[in-house]
């Protein structure tokens, strides 16, 4: 179980629930009090590694784990740097193999592997690649220019619909206005006496409203509102089988976890901290969190590996990366 | 990981997994995705198609989307007849698409449509399979969190499937802090709309327990307009709350005093509801979530074991014009009409589409 906590003052989220944790280039996590404290002056070292960082480097920490952040930190820094674009390579290869070096830059500057080496390629690389540098960074990539062009798309399609929407609005409002005033002018110059006047208008008026598309009857989905249909013959009952409930099992590749019922019998609740007022109010029990905790201690025990050789294979290959 | 996915799309996707998948129509659009029918051509197979969309500029800077990240990431290790699969995720530029299987309709749509007759045996095979998908979902620890009609699809078999876990999450850690504004607030249960921080599968089966008056009622069992109306509603149906009923009410975060209602029974609420019907609401609407029963001891409660028994799966009804009806009356496969343009709508509305 994740429990997050800062290292400096041990204050736990569930202590203080609006703690947040902050995380700096080194990848050491401290609560927003702590950094608050210790970088006063605007800068001051780490109080687990003593490098010396900036107060204003400090991040809210994103990922569950520190170090996602501080490799994200690190990716954003290198590729500002490493820039170059697919169009820049003659093959495909050798885009590949510059994509492999950044990674290996990437990889070895945050799990800390010839930092001093690595740290000089990149300077290196920045001095002579000054000016490619430079111009990357003015034009978007390709991905960027996309994704741009996408987004636009979306919004004008919005604002297509919205404008359809006035104008509709617009065209009602003025044919009515239209039809005001041609009453009143029948009404002031023809010969016709006021009452059929107004007759004839008004047959004019139903007339085009019934031009008008009849309003919706139906949902989006194609099935009628309100149905008007007042009795429905009631299909006829078939005799079918009874339910018969049978307890779903999830399949824990171990032993049967104690059943939850038995949990306090057993002394199982003895080592669980006792849940307050509001959480049982809320509807969280002790004994949901214990029975948890018990079914994942049990969880995978009879795992044998090389059953799922392959999978096991690819797990390892993904954190590698 | 973030971080990882992003750059990893720079490194060439293999293009033919996004051409395995033919857009057949265009079935409906909501705020985070588009969706779409669509042919799997390598099974032949017809799938939806869920498109994420990009959104706002700043969203599409952070990566994925976050709920599609977590329907995603749970839905990988799911499988069961009644939570929908999800086949199939590709990345094609900087779209990603999720391959789900594809269902006819929704129960929105089947208690909105007047001209299904919704029997007894037909109630009870609706909320068994809502029920046996909420149990294993619940069996692995997720909370589903956002149950309501909308999201129980029915497909031409008859079959129901949980759908749309966007919202879910794992539970019953102890110290881990939920956010409270959950639910659909017609199916938002009290302890969630007294702002409880810590709970467990009682909102899900809260959620339920409205579906299944819904299904009687035809129309939405608890309909507030507001969170405080929602709960007044709430107690004016259930009667008020007291600490005796539901202990510890008073220390939940956003508790407020209400008016004392005396509840009406349900009894009088659901008039045509049979009496273990009636207890298996109750049970289900207890306003106490340690109290309200979970979705196995719903499932051995008696109205599933007497008779009537469920209406079997084929036998469901369906709205008039689901692809299953067509089906039978001309043997060919013609294209469900769930949230189906109109044919004369403006045509620049469907989009170009690069799967």
């Amino acid at each position: 179980m994740d429990e997050a906590i800062c290292p400096r003052c041990k204050t736990t989220k569930y202590r203080n629930p609006s703690m947040v944790l902050m995380v700096n280039t080194c990848g050491h996590t401290l609560c927003e009090n702590c950094v608050e404290t210790l970088f006063a002056r605007g800068s001051g070292t780490c109080p687990e590694c003593n490098i010396s960082l900036r107060r204003n480097t400090f991040r809210i920490q994103q990922f569950e784990d520190p170090f996602v952040d501080k490799e994200v930190d690190i990716r954003k820094r290198i590729l500002k740097i490493y820039n170059r674009q697919e169009e820049e390579f003659t093959s495909l290869r050798e885009y590949n193999d510059y994509l492999e070096e950044v990674e290996t830059i990437i990889f070895n500057l945050s799990n800390n592997i010839d930092m001093e080496l690595t740290k000089k390629k990149v300077e290196e690389y920045q001095k002579s690649n000054k000016s490619n540098i430079q111009r990357n960074r003015s034009k978007l990539s390709k991905d960027e220019e996309l994704m741009e062009q996408l987004i636009e798309e979306e919004q004008a399609y919005l604002q297509h619909s919205r404008q359809e929407l006035v104008q509709q609005e617009r065209r009602e409002k003025q044919r009515k206005m239209r039809q005001r005033e041609e009453l009143l002018d029948n009404l002031e110059f023809s010969d016709l006496p006021a009452g059929l006047v107004l007759a004839s208008h008004t047959a004019r008026q139903e007339e085009e409203m019934e031009k008008k598309p009849a309003p919706t009857t139906q949902f989006s989905t194609g099935i009628r509102i309100g149905g008007g249909t007042s009795f429905l013959p009631v299909p006829k009952a078939v005799e079918a089988a009874l339910y018969q409930y049978r307890p779903g099992t999830v399949d824990l590749l171990g032993p049967e976890p104690p059943q939850i019922t038995l949990l306090e019998e057993n002394g199982y609740m003895s080592h669980m901290r006792d849940s307050s007022q509001a959480d049982m109010a809320g509807g969280y029990t002790t004994k949901l969190g214990c029975h948890r905790a018990l079914q994942e201690a049990f969880c995978g025990l009879y795992f044998v590996p090389h059953l799922t050789a392959d999978s096991v294979g690819q797990e390892q290959d993904m954190e590698l990366e | 990981m973030m971080g990882h996915i992003l750059c990893s799309g720079k490194i060439k996707m293999a293009a033919d997994r996004s051409k395995r998948y033919q857009k057949i129509d265009f079935l409906g659009e909501g705020q985070f995705a588009t969706v779409y029918k669509a042919k799997d051509t390598k099974t032949g197979q017809i799938v939806a198609v869920k498109k994420i969309k990009l959104g706002q500029r700043a969203e599409a800077k952070d990566g994925i989307n976050r709920t599609a990240l977590r329907e995603i990431k749970l839905l990988q290790e799911l499988s069961h007849t009644n939570i929908i699969g999800l086949y199939d995720v590709f990345g094609h530029k900087s779209n990603i698409s999720l391959v789900f299987d594809f269902m006819d309709t929704d129960m929105e749509v089947v208690t909105k449509d007047t001209s299904i007759v919704m029997t007894g045996p037909h109630i009870k095979a609706y909320a068994i399979m809502t029920l046996e998908g909420l149990e294993y979902l619940h069996n692995n620890w997720i909370l589903h969190r956002d149950l309501k009609p909308n999201n129980l699809l029915v497909n031409s078999q008859g079959i129901l499937k949980i759908t749309d876990f966007g919202l879910a999450k794992t539970f019953g850690s102890p110290n881990r802090v939920y956010t409270h504004q959950v639910v659909t607030r017609w199916y938002r249960a009290p302890e969630l709309l007294y702002g409880a921080r810590i709970y467990g599968t009682g909102v899900d089966m809260w959620a339920v327990g409205c579906i299944l008056a819904e299904l009687l009622l035809r129309v939405p069992f608890l309909p507030g307009d507001s969170d405080i109306d929602q709960l007044s509603k709430i107690f004016q149906a259930l009667g008020t709350p007291s600490e005796d009923t539901w202990p510890g009410m008073k220390s939940l975060p956003d508790y407020i005093e209400y008016k004392q209602f005396p509840g009406t029974p349900l009894k009088d609420i659901f008039t045509a509801a049979a009496d273990d019907l009636i207890s298996l609401l109750g049970k289900l609407l207890c306003l106490n979530p340690s109290q309200r029963y979970n979705c196995s001891q719903a499932l051995q409660m008696p109205y599933f074991s007497n008779k009537p028994g469920p209406t079997p799966n084929p036998q469901l009804p369906l709205p008039s014009g689901t692809s299953a009806e067509i089906l039978m009356e001309d043997h060919k496969v013609k294209v469900g009409v769930k949230r189906k343009l109109p044919a004369d709508s403006d045509p620049t509305l469907k989009k170009k589409l690069v799967f």
